[in-house]
């Protein structure tokens, strides 16, 4: 590329044929752009990542102090061990639910028309937002996690900790583009919200995130047994306890790249169909 | 590869060219069969009441809206098939402020320079170029939710200039701006046209148009009813208009009773004032002032004015644009 200046009116190159090697670094160039972006309006509302945490410690004082005792004593476990790696997934959820809402209301904002008319990858615009999303993930993560010690919970290992992390992120990322597929059909922010609950509250409450699946009704302990949400709540506590994990982390990994192979075509399409 | 300004330069033909342009949206044809062209330096305004088209038209050529029929290019590469190209030619500036409201306006320019691929340090000194041009040091640095409207519109057609555009679109710029902020961006937008921008601008301004624009399109109903340069259409209606300001509303009404119906009378009871088009000036106007004072009206005050694009627009067709929503 060559710059060419008038006075001082510089103009960039103008590039005509892209290869597909200089379409992707563009891509890249762009995607790390929203992301600048997407972080320092992140750090301009830090009640998102509030939001985030205290969800997350709301659940563990509940489910703990409240729902604890009978859980733990009906099938026998040790309840805060059982709970906190189940309230990382689901952390990492509601974070794939601020993504929808976020994208939600970025897409009311004048800012996307002009992303629309500038020389800019599209699907730049939720790529960078996903990825900021999930950069926030691992910090509300760590904040639960203390807040986790200080209730007297402990990891198995340091390693442990940062494989739990690190899958409850990757879970939430794959959770992350279905919601923006959402709110990129949906558009309008508060029905974004309110249809948020119609999956997150199922895939939360109906996991075994919270209760072993043996404490639930045989009805729906198919649904429970194999949906994501339980198979990264399993696989993350077996890294953080330190217990056998099987076959969950990579029927984690599984569902999280099915995630993806679903909803990034479908929400850039979505996206770019406006 | 070469620059923007090679490829213009290149292309001796018109920046912008749209050909039968049709846009519909369900049974309603917002823009039908428009056909223009813009040459580097030229401004065309684009002049209509509000749903006449214009904001559909300045959608299509900018890549946000698709073309139902006709086509139209910017520096030669085809709008609908070489977005991609015609993306790194344009600069929008809508009539909803298209910037990150929870970013400065330092931030907002950084935002978009980094989008169009402009290097690190050039795009840092265009910014700060911008904000002292454009006298927004005052509040560069603050987030862009605190702005005023006129601090907000003046970003907003500052981020459409960030990488030096050869083509540029303004939707209704000035619309809600105070008039000091306007005038000031007349001059600015004056200023891009003579180092050789071509712009399309769209208003419900009258004024507007007749300052800034060299070629006018009057849009109504998606479709252009008059189109020349803003002397030419007024120079259509070769006449002009005799003013007269009655006393009451009885004056009004015999004054009207006299004039009878004449095509392009422009009446207003609540100001009692009556707009004839006269058509040999002087004479005409001596002849119908004394019927009017013959008729017993009495009356306030009286004026011979060369016709306004008001005029023109309701010369050609047959309604007044409408004053709620250019006031608004």
């Amino acid at each position: 590329m060559t710059t060419q200046s008038m006075r001082s009116d510089v103009r960039p190159a103008l590039v005509s044929n892209p290869s597909v090697g200089l379409r992707l670094r563009r891509a890249a160039q762009d995607t790390n752009t929203v992301l600048w972006r997407d972080t320092i309006r992140t750090l301009r509302q830090p009640e998102m990542l509030a939001f985030a945490v205290i969800m997350g410690v709301f659940f563990l004082v509940l489910f703990n102090y409240i729902f604890g005792g009978s859980i733990g004593a009906g099938a026998g476990i040790d309840y805060l061990k059982f709970l906190v790696p189940g309230v990382f997934v689901i952390t990492a959820l509601q974070g794939a639910q601020q993504t929808s809402l976020g994208l939600a209301t970025d897409l009311t904002e004048g800012v996307t028309d002009r992303f629309r008319s500038l020389p800019m990858s599209q699907v730049a615009v939720i790529a960078g937002r996903t990825i900021a999303d999930a950069v926030r993930n691992v910090a509300s993560l760590i904040l639960v996690a203390l807040v986790g010690l200080l209730m007297g919970y402990r990891f198995a290992s340091f390693a442990g900790a940062v494989g739990a992390i690190a899958l409850a992120t990757a879970i939430g990322y794959g959770f992350s583009w279905m919601g923006a597929a959402i709110a990129a059909k949906v558009k309008q922010p508060d029905m974004v919200g309110m249809l948020s609950m119609f999956w997150l509250f199922p895939l939360m409450l109906a996991s075994t995130a919270f209760a072993p699946v043996e404490t639930m009704p045989g009805w729906l302990q198919p649904f429970v047994r194999y949906q994501p949400i339980s198979a990264a709540s399993d696989a993350v506590r077996g890294l953080a306890n330190g217990t056998p994990v099987g076959g969950d982390i990579l029927l984690t990994l599984g569902w999280a790249a099915a995630l993806l192979l679903i909803f990034v075509p479908t929400s850039v399409r979505l996206y770019r169909a406006r | 590869m070469s620059s923007n300004g090679d490829i213009v330069a290149k292309n001796p033909g018109p920046v912008i060219e749209a050909v039968n342009l049709s846009k519909s949206f369900d049974a309603l044809e917002a823009v039908k069969e428009l056909s223009f062209t813009v040459s580097a330096g030229q401004v065309v305004g684009l002049l209509g009441p509000n749903g006449a088209g214009k904001t559909t038209t300045i959608n299509m050529l900018s890549t946000l809206m698709s073309i139902d029929a006709g086509s139209a290019s910017i520096g030669g590469f085809d709008v609908e098939t070489q977005s991609d190209q015609v993306r790194q030619l344009i600069g929008v500036a809508g009539q909803a402020a298209a910037i990150d409201e929870k970013l400065t306006a330092r931030e907002n320019l950084e935002l978009f320079g980094r989008l169009y691929k402009i290097p690190r340090t050039e795009r840092r000194r265009r910014a700060e170029e911008l904000i002292e041009q454009f006298d927004m040091g005052e509040f560069a640095n603050r987030v862009a939710s605190t702005y005023s409207g006129g601090e907000r519109r003046r970003l907003d057609v500052v981020a459409a200039l960030v990488a030096n555009p050869p083509a540029l679109f303004l939707d209704e710029p000035t619309t809600g701006l105070d008039p000091r902020s306007r005038t000031e961006l007349w001059g600015v937008i004056a200023s891009l046209a003579s180092r050789g921008t071509a712009i399309v601008l769209t208003t419900q301004y009258l004024e507007e148009a007749d300052r800034l624009a060299d070629h006018i399109l009057i849009i109504d109903h998606g479709q252009v009813v008059a189109s020349g340069a803003p002397e030419d259409l007024k120079r259509e209606l070769d006449r002009d208009v005799l003013e007269v300001h009655v006393v009451d509303a009885a004056d009004f009404t015999a004054a009207l009773d006299i004039v009878g119906p004449i095509e392009g009378l422009v009446t207003d009871s609540d100001a009692r004032r009556i707009g004839i088009p006269v058509g040999d000036g002087a004479i005409h106007s001596l002849d119908l002032l004394r019927s009017l004072q013959d008729g017993g009206v009495s009356i306030a005050d009286f004026q011979l004015r060369r016709p306004t694009l008001d005029d023109v627009f309701l010369m050609l067709t047959g309604s007044p644009i409408d004053k709620e929503e250019v006031s608004a």
